[in-house]
């Protein structure tokens, strides 16, 4: 049973991250869109402690200029999440 | 009997990433329309707000008016004084790569001190 978590909000700003994190688990999906992708770069995705795919909005993470090089994301499209809403057995958007 | 006005100045206080909201974009017009006026305006940033000096970025590319391109014609509007929070730049890791030249990097006491100079503060 796989969850694929939507975090549109900076964790420097709100929790909402913070508390994805406590409720995320192993083969879920976490993909970040809008400030979600600021999250990135934030130090609380060192306590990921599941296996846990980390994916990013191309068009966001670029309007940013966000610098994945140091990261475990991949980036997708907004037609690939889609898709993804559907591979998975639930969605919670975090917001 | 003079009326002694005191030598008011606006300190603007950024707090907010540039594409979420339209808080940076607020901000901006104001301190634009106050240097218009010539009145003593400064620009600090600090938390997300921070993002708004980041160098490279396009808000084309998510179809939001890119207002931070504005933040070059600070110079004809008097606008001199960019102050940015060197523990928000820390926390998020970022390096000084700003889109704009003169931002000075304060410390978290002297960005405070400096902030409190202004007899009016506005946070966005």
């Amino acid at each position: 049973m796989t969850t694929l978590h939507i975090v549109r909000q900076s964790a420097f700003t709100t929790s909402d991250f913070a508390q994805c994190l406590q409720t995320v688990k192993d083969s879920d999906c976490i993909v970040f869109t809008d400030d979600g992708c600021y999250n990135l770069t934030h130090p609380c995705i060192k306590q990921l402690s599941v296996q846990v795919e980390l994916k990013a909005i191309i068009e966001h993470v670029n309007a940013r200029a966000i610098n994945l090089t140091n990261t475990k994301a991949t980036t997708i499209t907004m037609n690939e999440l889609v898709a993804l809403t559907f591979q998975t057995d639930r969605v919670i958007t975090w917001q | 009997m003079t009326l002694h006005q005191p030598n008011k100045s606006l300190a603007l206080l950024n707090s907010k990433a540039p594409y979420a909201n339209n808080a940076g974009k607020d901000a901006l017009d104001i301190a634009l329309v106050f240097g218009s006026f010539e009145q003593a305006t400064a620009l600090f940033f600090q938390g997300d707000g921070v993002y708004q000096l980041m160098q490279g970025q396009d808000g084309d590319i998510i179809s939001v008016k890119d207002y931070l391109k504005t933040f070059s014609a600070f110079e004809f509007y008097d606008i001199e004084d960019v102050y940015v929070c060197q523990q928000s730049l820390i926390e998020r890791g970022l390096a000084s790569d700003f889109h704009i030249e003169q931002v000075q990097v304060l410390n978290q006491h002297d960005f405070a001190s400096k902030l409190t100079t202004h007899s009016t503060i506005l946070r966005f």
